[in-house]
């Protein structure tokens, strides 16, 4: 019986951790359901009566359809060549060694590590010469690049995992190599292709600076409408912001929640597999 | 019947020019003794196109004076960059204040997510935990661009939370994010709140990639905590744990779009790290030259962690421990 007790208490704590850590989201949720007088009451109001103004508001303005459209197109198409090119790329690795393996996929994987407000700088003078800026393809290859280095390590790691084997039974028995390829190797490392597309796509989701620079009125996606939104002028219009961070933070949160299993090998670029 | 006559019997393969072409394709690929380098092609060409390029670009202006204010050609001027980089006391002080950001936040991350990861270990039977994780995972996963904007909103000195809670436990009000005393702190926090996740996320890896039979020895041993930690734990968990701290430390050095959003920098300089020193030379003062001098120096500073990270990595691999 005392047992039971100190469990129900340390389950208690760990859920207080976690609601902790949740607090200051939940906190703009809320002010995504208050009016703007409820937001800016002092002192701030916990009990309020809820209002869908803002969303309807929110669902009225140009930017807001313009970037949420650029958002999941760019992410969706970027992270889906970049899983091509990654796929390829790893098997080749995983399968052949070529000379320079290691040497390839290091490199591949300090891009990743890079500041990229030092990478920023001389993309934003190549995309102006070469006239890419505000352009979809080249927001979209960007990304692609920016998502290839973690595929291809995450699925490297899933494709040594698929023995040679099952490749030599579908050549002996006439199958191409893209059939192997295609309809041997990759069913067999969906777990990997699941992994990466998710964490690619939140990456692109997420990612700021170089839409900010390199992206314009055409190409702007969600984070960059939260920041120029919340400097306008005249002061910060905190029901769109926090409307729009209400929007923005809902398929993040949704696919931790169903992929939390992959969560370790996609915050480590596919560097380190294991599950919490 | 009248569908019949528009669509050709399915199953009756004609062989047009697209499936010979198609044939032909295949017998190429089948054959080539460059099957392995195909492969590399795609991923190679986006490598040359988005980073070799970039990188030359990069080096080559960083020896040239290039304002995009005054409009006038580049012009050729050696080293004079990194002399002045070197003397220029604003970079220096960027520096500093990037090194004690990375080691506070990475740090205090690293204690409080060693901590509770140790405090969630044992959380398997939690009800509701896949929940319960998602809350406790999300800060990481959220972008500092929204993550800034939701603590300026809890900052702000008019009626942020934060400033309603200090006013009604010390009777004052505090500009977190204004007030020079309090900017790097307030930054500091929001930054340990959005990545100790990440180091409960690796402590909770690490542990559990420690063998049961070896803990459960242990524990039959009735070995002290400190002992066990020592001798059983560590042993195991030190790979993960360095991989994570190390990562973590890369990703502290890069900070960027957190700070822009939440103090610009400010206030004076207080809150001014690399990447923002570099952000505001490039896109506020479009000194295009002297930037590019700084990135190449950032470049060779992350570079260098990362050799590290990847040395360890290295290690872990050849340990064959995957």
């Amino acid at each position: 019986m005392q047992r039971n007790w100190r469990q129900t208490l340390y389950h208690l704590l760990l859920w207080a951790v976690s609601l902790t850590f949740f607090a200051p989201v939940i906190w703009i949720i809320l002010a995504a359901f208050k009016t703007r007088d409820d937001l800016l009451a002092i002192p701030p109001k916990w009990i309020f009566t809820p209002t869908l103004e803002n969303f309807i508001d929110l669902a009225g303005r140009y930017d807001f359809a313009s970037s949420l459209r650029s958002s999941f197109l760019i992410s969706l198409s970027a992270v889906l060549i970049a899983i091509v090119v990654a796929f390829l790329a790893a098997y080749s690795f995983s399968r052949f060694q070529p000379k320079g393996t290691n040497f390839l996929m290091f490199i591949l994987l300090s891009i990743r590590m890079v500041p990229a407000a030092a990478v920023v700088v001389p993309v934003f003078l190549m995309y102006t010469a070469f006239g890419w800026k505000d352009t979809f393809w080249g927001m979209t290859l960007f990304y692609a690049m920016f998502s290839i280095p973690f595929s291809v390590w995450i699925l490297k790691g899933f494709i040594d995992g698929v023995s040679p084997r099952f490749d030599e039974t579908g050549l002996v028995n006439g199958g191409s190599r893209l059939h192997v390829l295609f309809n041997v190797v990759l069913p067999q490392v969906r777990p990997g292709l699941i992994a990466a597309f998710i964490f690619n796509l939140i990456f692109v989701w997420n990612e700021f600076l170089f839409n900010f620079i390199i992206g314009g009125r055409r190409t702007t996606m969600v984070p960059v409408s939260l920041v120029t939104g919340s400097i306008s002028q005249g002061g910060v219009d905190w029901t769109f912001v926090a409307s729009l961070a209400t929007v923005y933070l809902i398929p993040p949160v949704l696919a931790i929640y169903f992929f939390q299993k992959y969560l370790l090998v996609g915050m480590t670029f596919g560097t380190v597999r294991g599950e919490v | 019947m009248q569908t019949r006559s528009v669509s050709p019997r399915p199953g009756v393969p004609k062989p047009g020019l697209g499936a010979r072409l198609h044939a032909l394709r295949m017998r190429w690929i089948d054959n080539s003794p460059h099957f392995p380098a195909m492969l590399l092609v795609p991923v190679l060409l986006f490598f040359l196109i988005w980073n070799i390029v970039p990188l030359l670009w990069m080096v080559g202006m960083s020896f040239y004076n290039y304002s995009l204010v005054t409009g006038d050609p580049p012009r050729f001027i050696g080293l004079a960059n990194f002399a002045d980089l070197y003397n220029n006391l604003a970079v220096w002080q960027a520096l500093s204040t990037t090194f004690i950001f990375v080691f506070f936040s990475v740090g205090v991350e690293t204690l409080l997510g060693l901590l509770l990861g140790f405090l969630f270990w044992g959380s398997t039977e939690l009800p509701g935990r896949r929940l319960a994780l998602t809350l406790l995972f999300a800060p990481m996963i959220l972008t500092p661009a929204a993550t800034g904007t939701f603590f300026r909103l809890i900052y702000d000195p008019t009626f942020g939370v934060a400033n309603y809670l200090t006013s009604q436990l010390f009777g004052t009000k505090i500009d977190f994010l204004g007030d020079k005393a309090w900017a790097m702190a307030s930054v500091l926090l929001v930054d340990i709140w959005m990545w100790t996740p990440f180091m409960i996320l690796i402590t909770l890896a690490a542990l559990g990639s420690v063998p049961k039979a070896e803990l459960e020895a242990a524990e039959v041993d009735r070995l002290p905590w400190i002992k066990r930690i020592r001798y059983v734990i560590l042993p195991h968990a030190k790979f993960i744990l360095m991989l994570g701290i190390l990562l973590r430390t890369i990703d502290s050095f890069k900070v960027m779009d957190l700070i822009y959003q939440l103090t610009r920098g400010g206030p004076g300089n207080t809150t001014e790290v690399i990447g923002i020193t570099l952000f505001r030379k490039a896109f506020e003062g479009f000194t295009m030259g002297w930037s590019s001098s700084l990135a190449v120096v950032t470049l060779l500073i992350a570079i260098a962690f990362t050799s590290i990270y990847l040395y360890i990595l290295n290690l872990r691999m050849e340990g064959g421990e995957r």
